[in-house]
């Protein structure tokens, strides 16, 4: 019996937990990852749908099928993003892909991108380098200062999945004009992994003190809030808190879900929930930052 | 004074191609040679660590480099980091702060500054002794609008921390070795 994983039509952070609980906890079962309806997805979505393939894949599951979005728009963005070329590893998929087609304006800054191993992390940085520093400085008005400071937060999400996830994630970065949304430019970097998780990480070290009040949410706490480490070197932990300040000083928003919870550091201009527990179960962590273009009242003045 | 170029290094640890001091395992090995260049430098030497062909360098890289660096050696060599950009400034202060150190650091436009958390006397002292090019402990006691057992203690904390030294009675910036 084959069962439907519906991607949510708009497929962002915001919807994410419903794609969570649509992919469940796979047994036996075929699956068929329906995504002819889709009309929008951010990086977010699309690193967790190669996540759920991925984690597909090592389970020893059968190839599930992949229906791609009947939206020609929509799938050659998709394809611009590079998502096919991962997805055909997991996925059985069903419909044309798109050629990718060369735009003009540079809103991928940074297509979807395996992390495996360090030269992934520095081939990162140096590409976001290249590429987005003209965007960071002339379209979100961030000083040269500030774009060193992005690949340096680029740099930290991508070796939290080398250093601590024991296996291997996706990033992908992308400017977006939230015109209606915030009225300002913004850039989203999607970092997605399928591996242990905060909580398990860190249970070696927390579990016992927390007792039963240990969880997903305690263990995003400890280590986003308090910088905790699952390694004993005082110097360790320090990578979230770095991106941490990095995004308030520029006003961004960060977001951590692992497990059954999800953290969010908001700035003024965003109303999440700082944190929510029980959602669906989904493997690994993912991680969401959002830069917005700066007003020049705000400009770094935190 | 002994010259230590970490683009040097990382391009023969890693690739040639990058000039970016990121992820904590690129600091370990950067660290591993900086050390081998230390063992051929004399303790009383300054070893100048050259950050001016660095681009990104991030918190991993700054804990794995300049924070273990200076726990495993900061009481014994003179050290200091040459060609800081504001943005390296950032992640090296972050790790100095978690751990405790101090370090003397050179920027891009020449200026010396000192890294870290050291109290508001052993500030101006080392300002001061930047300032004058070297300064007797009795010009400090007198400039320095504290008492003079605080500021003797600050001069005695900057060098034990090897931020500055004492030759010839005064006190003197590492600029000077």
């Amino acid at each position: 019996m084959t069962r439907v994983v519906e991607i949510p039509t708009s497929f962002d952070d915001q919807t994410f937990d419903q794609f969570a609980k649509n992919f469940g906890e796979p047994g036996d079962e075929k699956l068929l990852f329906d995504a002819h309806a889709a009309n929008w997805a951010t990086p977010y979505g699309l690193t967790g749908i190669l996540v759920a393939g991925q984690v597909l894949r090592d389970s020893g599951a059968e190839k599930p099928l992949f229906t791609i979005p009947n939206d020609r728009n929509v799938s050659g963005y998709w394809s611009r993003l590079g998502f096919f070329d991962f997805a055909e590893e997991f996925f059985e998929l069903h419909g044309k892909v798109p050629k990718v087609i060369p735009k003009n304006k540079q809103d991928v800054l940074l297509e979807i991108t395996p992390i495996r191993e360090v030269d992934d992390v520095h081939e990162v940085v140096r590409k976001i380098q290249e590429r987005a520093v003209a965007i960071l400085t002339h379209e979100l008005k961030l000083d040269s200062t500030s774009t060193m400071g992005f690949a340096m937060a680029l740099s930290e999400a991508c070796q939290n999945i080398v250093e601590h996830s024991g296996t291997s994630g996706w990033v992908s970065v992308q400017s977006y004009n939230w015109k209606k949304r915030l009225g300002r430019k913004i850039v989203l970097i999607a970092v997605s992994d399928s591996g242990m998780g905060f909580r398990e990480s860190l249970e070696p070290s927390l579990a016992k003190h927390h007792g039963d009040r240990w969880g997903d949410g305690p263990a995003l706490e400890a280590a986003l809030m308090q910088a905790v480490s699952r390694f004993r070197d005082p110097g360790r932990g320090q990578g979230l808190q770095g991106i941490r300040r990095y995004l308030n000083r520029w006003d961004g928003k960060m977001s951590v879900r692992s497990g059954t919870s999800r953290l969010t550091i908001s700035p003024d201009w965003d109303s999440d929930d700082p944190r929510l527990d029980n959602l669906a179960k989904f493997p690994g962590s993912q991680i969401q930052m959002i830069i917005p273009e700066q007003l020049e009242t705000s400009k770094g003045s935190k | 004074m002994q010259l230590i170029d970490l683009k040097g290094i990382l391009n023969l640890t890693q690739s040639p191609l990058y000039n970016n001091l990121v992820t904590r395992s690129t600091g370990r090995a950067v660290r591993s040679r900086v050390e081998e260049e230390l063992e051929k430098i004399d303790e009383a030497q300054l070893a100048v660590i050259d950050f001016g062909q660095v681009n990104c360098l991030d918190f991993s890289c700054a804990d794995e480099i300049v924070a273990k660096l200076l726990l495993a050696h900061g009481t014994g060599r003179y050290f200091l980091l040459r060609g800081v950009s504001g943005a390296h400034m950032e992640a090296i202060e972050a790790v100095l702060d978690r751990h405790g150190l101090a370090t003397v650091a050179e920027d891009r436009s020449g200026e010396v500054q000192l890294l870290g958390p050291i109290n508001e006397i052993a500030r101006k002292a080392f300002g001061m002794v930047m300032k004058n090019g070297s300064a007797r402990e009795q010009d400090l006691l007198e400039s320095l609008d504290y008492s003079p057992d605080s500021v003797k203690e600050a001069l005695d904390e900057l060098c034990t921390r090897r931020l500055i030294f004492l030759a010839s009675a005064s006190y003197q910036p590492l600029t000077s070795i």
